[in-house]
């Protein structure tokens, strides 16, 4: 029954939302972008793909965060037409997309008002998804509670923030935990809304959501190996989402290195390969756990994006939204890669992105 | 060498050139080629990547200088007086050509360099001033506004302390002394006070009361004058806000809040003396500035006004060395990289200009070395070129959205010129809706030159460039509707009528009876009215339209036979164009000639009632032999029925086999004799006059053709059966189909006529008969209402309904006898198109 009333209200902005993603960079476009020599090459390159004239107006020494900014602006822009676009519920479910980075500019603007950085370069730093009107006013703030009375309790963060008010000053470590606390709540709550707006949104979504949770519960288990933290606050991290829960997050809460991660993924069949060379890396030596890590990340990305790939394959469901989101600020990161390395001479590592398609 | 006129029946003989132009003339010889617009040419690198090819240099720095012009551009919009840009034809000439392009080009460059310095300077003081009396402007504001509030904050004081004073009685006997105090020092409360972004104003009191947690007296008014951005020219608006508070920390914190909300705090003193000092100083310092600001403006536009004299020539100079070079990195270098080559297509007929142009190109570049020009045989088909004026554009252009016609193609858009307008015409034949539309044509052809240059909205150009259409479409149909004699639904009674009306019999009818008198022209008046006239209008639309449809199919089918003859494709004039003619004037021109000889007939004097032709039709092929005798119209119209249908049925399998037959035959010969198909040719006979040198050169030449050569279709046995079964099968059911579909030509034309009748008789008529002031105002309103009802209605609705289904019949019905539309267009790189793609 969704599908037949789907396309009343959502079938523009997903015909929209689909054509943008044929736009994205292919395997051909990639491979010419890695043979550029310059940066104005690689200009002239991208300006045969969707992003077009997207430089033109840029006096000419380009610089690869120029690149980045006006890449993430398209990515910006489309998602802002989007957005206007939309009606409830798909309007709320894009609104779910940029809590996501919202927490992200917090957390960003919490730290660097910490450690006593410009507010202004602090808030050109922030994601332009994130950003809500009274962000500004959150370097005031010296511990939680202020920051959640003054500025966030009229935010749709509220609810996130509840949870880690307890917390009593703000340290590096703190933030940590409260940026995962609330990212947590975030994912919760996202996985509880997808539920409600339609069985193949919630199929969909679900499936990469899970990804999502499951990745952080993997990264802070990894992360506070020889920390302070104790098992217990970070068994309280964990999301209490995704395929590794409840089971696989109570064996992590107890892991003290980084094969036993290994072993509780095994459980799960698309997770298993996520540590398979790392047995080889780790007998390289120098690498170690860093190296893992390392290359760990990049799997995640990997799965995320075909977790996001599957995304289109399913017709009138929300998920589309939120993959193509992801995936363009893969692209975007891959771009940016490329652009990097061609702007340092690391021809070497050039290869190391992530394609999409 | 072709014909000797350039014809609009078949397309442009062309041919594949090699151009060997010495690497310094190319520039030049492009440039000229370019004004030319007769060479399309070849990529002969395509496997190379855009950055990595010749020329990725130049056309870089021409970029850049486009991007310059561009920013001169935007600038010059941005200004809010107009700066005029001296239109190009009037500005000075900018040579680009010859030994001094190069340096010219870097002139240029430094030029625009300088230019953009410049103006990016002006901008920059211009932004500092601006910027600075803004926040003079502003600090203005704040002294103005905070002194109204400390004003107001005085006359209230005392009520203030009073209020306060009520819950601490206590302190009451000093009342007298606080007063005092109060009154010499005014404030001892501590205040920051700024500007702010209007749509800020609710966000920073609210953030600012939950972080002082109410601990604060705010007070904001409106500034009424906005702010303009002098870069962008946005407006913003903002407010003066004052807050009192206590206490460094919450001063503090407020300070902090307002700066990263993006306000400006000045400092204001307490003092009223103070202030008006600082007002006084503030004004004084923005009276300064804007004596600054404004020399600096004026300094800025006459940069503006300098660049404005020379824009237009720098953007077509830019344009066109972008495509110069965008052209040249087409070209491939030969082995000592001295010459740079070339392919292209060209038009056969004009080789004569194309050598004059590289012959200027050369003394203009005042070198002796000749580019090469030289032909080259290829098995490519070349593009398609008709060569087309204005009036003729706009019907090539209808069959080119159709397809664009195979090379030298018989072309239909030729016969679109007198066929489109007349079938357009059978649908709207109506002497005045007709002449309003040829008139409005008129008015536009003759606005023609005005209107070409200006830039047109979407509808209005699509009006105006169809404009010849409209005209004839406006002709043909004054014609038809004398034909019909219709003007307005009313009828022209221009000679004698062949009928007359006696006195109304006893129940009111009256029958015509006819007088003797032949209407010589059209359809006689006396109709118009009858009861019976529908039913005769109707009857002689829809068996015209059957005699016209015939004759269009049959004229269309016709059409192949030239490209057969031409082509040289005998197999095809006997196996489709013969049975395909036979079948459809065996069934469809029998029924054209019976059409005829029906009309023919006086019936009144025959003792048989006339026999319907549509059920003789079905007849004929249901129970071939047999004819009703009730129903016969002629002797010996059974056998000879009996005739044409076999001749029809025989016609299938001839088409179907015959073919195929022989394109068998030929294939079995060819491996009969031993020849086994390679699946690739080899590119064309060589002529081995000047062996070394001539193989390095045109194999290079060659080897590109090669390389490009497109997969050659196989001629697969099978392939050739199932394309003619498809073919047989479509035409076979397409004559019946497509002889039906020109029944709405009677439909149509039929319904034009009626809705326009309608019209007539549900205003004007009723209105004709009303007499006084009050009448003939009623009237005069009518009028213009049906007037205006009659243009867009009739004209307009109908004209585009009646223009689309007369596309349609050149499309499916008639295209589809002989076209066959596999062409690609000719698209030569041509400096006057550029400017029109701009």
């Amino acid at each position: 029954m969704e599908g037949l009333f789907f396309n009343v209200n959502n079938g523009f902005l997903e015909g929209i939302v689909r054509g943008y993603k044929s736009g994205t960079l292919t395997q051909s476009h990639y491979a010419s972008l890695t043979q550029c020599e310059t940066l104005e090459d690689f200009k002239t390159q991208l300006s045969a793909t969707d992003y077009g004239n997207f430089l033109a107006n840029e006096p000419s020494p380009l610089s690869t965060a120029t690149i980045a900014d006006k890449a993430t602006q398209t990515l910006v822009d489309q998602f802002n037409f989007l957005r206007s676009n939309s009606v409830e519920p798909l309007s709320k479910f894009l609104d779910y997309i940029t809590y996501g980075y919202m927490i992200d500019n917090v957390v960003l603007l919490i730290t660097g008002t910490l450690h006593e950085r410009d507010t202004h370069e602090l808030l050109e730093r922030c994601h332009p998804l994130g950003i809500f009107d009274t962000m500004p006013a959150l370097c005031v703030a010296t511990n939680v509670e202020e920051l959640y009375q003054s500025v966030l309790v009229e935010t749709p963060l509220a609810p996130y923030f509840r949870d880690c008010l307890s917390a009593a000053d703000l340290d590096d470590m703190n933030i940590e935990i409260i940026r995962n606390t609330v990212y947590k709540a975030y994912l919760e709550d996202f996985y509880n809304y997808v539920s409600t707006i339609g069985s193949t949104t919630a199929e969909v979504m679900h499936s990469i959501l899970a990804f999502e949770a499951d990745r952080r519960t993997m990264n802070i288990t990894i992360n506070s190996f020889d920390t302070e933290l104790t098992k217990e606050q970070r068994a309280k991290l964990f999301p209490a989402i995704g395929r590794l829960f409840p089971a696989g997050n109570n064996a992590l809460a107890k892991a003290d290195d980084i094969d036993q991660v290994r072993q509780v993924c095994e459980n799960v069949g698309e997770y298993r390969s996520f540590f398979d060379n790392s047995g080889s890396a780790q007998a390289n030596g120098d690498l170690g756990d860093f190296g893992v890590a390392a290359q760990l990340e990049d799997r995640f990305f990997r799965m995320e994006v075909h977790l996001n790939k599957l995304a289109f394959l399913q017709q009138f469901q929300y998920g589309v939204f939120y993959s193509y989101v992801k995936l363009k600020e893969q692209e975007i990161r891959n771009i940016t890669w490329i652009a990097e390395c061609i702007a340092q001479d690391a021809r070497d590592r050039i290869h190391d992105f992530i394609p999409i398609f | 060498m072709g014909d000797d006129y350039p014809t609009l029946f078949r397309s442009e003989e062309m041919s594949l050139m090699q151009f060997l132009i010495p690497t310094e003339v190319a520039h030049d010889t492009v440039a000229e080629l370019g004004e030319l617009g007769n060479v399309q040419f070849k990529d002969l690198n395509p496997t190379v990547n855009p950055f990595q090819r010749s020329f990725v240099g130049e056309i870089r720095r021409t970029d850049e200088m486009a991007r310059r012009v561009r920013f001169f551009e935007s600038q010059i919009q941005k200004e809010k007086d107009v700066v005029p840009i001296r239109p190009l034809y009037d500005s000075a000439p900018l040579v680009t050509v010859g030994p001094s392009a190069a340096h010219n080009i870097d002139g240029l460059d430094v030029t625009l360099a300088g230019h953009e310095t410049r103006l990016g300077q002006m901008n920059d003081s211009y932004k500092t001033l601006s910027e600075r009396t803004r926040e003079l402007v502003e600090a203005r504001h704040v002294l103005r506004e905070t002194a109204v509030f400390f004003e107001k904050a005085e006359t209230q004081q005392t009520d203030i302390r009073t209020s306060f004073d009520d819950s601490s009685a206590p302190l009451l006997q000093h009342d007298d002394r606080e007063q005092q105090y109060l009154s010499s020092v005014q404030f001892d409360l501590e205040f920051v006070a700024g500007t702010i972004d209007r749509t800020r104003i609710s966000t920073f009191e609210r953030v600012l009361w939950r972080v002082l947690r109410g601990n604060l007296y705010m007070n904001h008014t409106d500034i009424t004058e906005p702010f303009v951005d002098p870069a962008t020219g946005t407006e913003t608006r903002k407010n003066v806000f004052i807050i009192f508070a206590h206490g460094d920390a919450l001063l503090a914190k407020i300070r902090k809040v307002a700066e990263s909300m993006g306000a400006t705090l000045y400092p204001i003193d307490a003092n009223a003396d103070k202030r008006s000092d600082s007002l006084r100083e503030v004004t004084a310092r923005l009276e300064d500035l804007e004596t600054v600001l404004y020399n600096t403006g004026l300094n800025r536009r006459s940069e503006l006004l300098r660049i404005g004299e020379n824009l237009a020539r720098w953007q077509d100079v830019v344009r066109k060395e972008k495509a110069i070079y965008e052209t040249m990195n087409l070209f491939n270098y030969d082995v000592r990289r001295k010459t740079l080559v070339a392919e292209g297509w060209v038009p056969t007929r004009d080789f004569a200009m194309i050598h004059m142009a590289l012959r200027h190109a050369t003394e203009e570049s005042g070198t002796s070395v000749v580019p090469i020009l030289q032909e080259l045989h290829t098995s490519k088909t070349p593009p398609t070129f008709t060569r087309t004026n204005k009036f003729s554009e706009g019907f090539q252009t209808i069959m080119d959205a159709y397809g664009i016609a195979t090379y030298q193609e018989v072309n239909p858009g030729l016969f679109a010129i007198v066929t489109f307008p007349f079938l357009f015409a059978v649908m709207f034949g109506d002497i005045g809706h007709g002449l309003i539309i040829f008139f409005a044509a008129l008015y536009m052809i003759f606005q023609e030159k005005k209107w070409a240059r200006q830039e047109l909205n979407e509808i209005v150009g699509q009006f105006f460039y169809g404009r010849y259409i409209i005209l004839l479409m406006g002709m043909f149909s004054v014609y038809t509707g004398l034909m019909y004699n219709d003007i307005f639904s009313k009828s022209l009674h221009i000679w004698h009528s062949g009928w007359d009306f006696p006195e109304p019999a006893s129940n009111g009818a009256s029958y015509a009876v006819s007088n003797g008198h032949m209407y010589p022209f059209g359809v006689d008046p006396a109709w118009h009215g009858a009861d019976n006239g529908l039913m005769f209008t109707n009857s002689y639309k829809m068996k015209m339209s059957i005699v016209l449809g015939v004759i269009h199919m049959t004229f269309a089918l016709c059409l192949q036979l030239p490209n057969h003859i031409k082509f040289k494709r005998p197999l095809d004039i006997y196996a489709n164009f013969i049975p395909q003619m036979i079948f459809l004037q065996s069934i469809f021109g029998y029924l054209v000639v019976c059409i005829l000889y029906k009309w023919s007939i006086d019936w009144s004097t025959r003792d048989t009632e006339p026999p319907s032709l549509l059920n003789m039709l079905i007849a004929m092929i249901l129970s071939p032999g047999k004819v009703d005798a009730t129903a016969q119209l002629y002797r010996g119209q059974g056998f000879i029925q009996v005739v044409l249908l076999l001749l029809a049925v025989v016609c299938v399998p001839w088409m179907l086999c015959m073919k195929p037959y022989f394109q068998w035959k030929e294939m079995q010969m060819i491996q009969g004799q031993g020849y086994v198909g390679l699946g690739h040719r080899n590119g064309g006979p060589r002529e081995s006059t000047d062996e070394v040198l001539e193989n390095e050169e045109e194999g290079n030449g060659r080897a590109i053709v090669e390389e490009m050569e497109e997969e050659h279709e196989q001629h697969d046995f099978s392939e050739v059966v199932i394309h003619q079964i498809i073919h047989t099968i479509e035409f076979c059911l397409g004559c019946i189909s497509h002889t039906a579909s020109y029944l709405r030509l009677w439909a149509l034309s039929l319904a034009h006529a009626q809705l326009s009748e309608v019209l007539w008789s549900m205003t004007i008529e009723k209105f004709l008969g009303l007499s006084g002031i009050f009448g003939t105002i009623a009237l005069v309103m009518v009028v213009v209402f049906w007037f205006s009802a009659t243009v867009f209605i009739l004209c307009l609705m109908e004209g585009l309904s009646a223009f689309l289904h007369a596309l349609r019949l050149h499309w499916v019905e008639a295209n589809s006898k002989h076209y066959q539309g596999e062409g690609y267009l000719f698209m030569p790189l041509s400096f006057a198109k550029l400017d029109e793609k701009e």
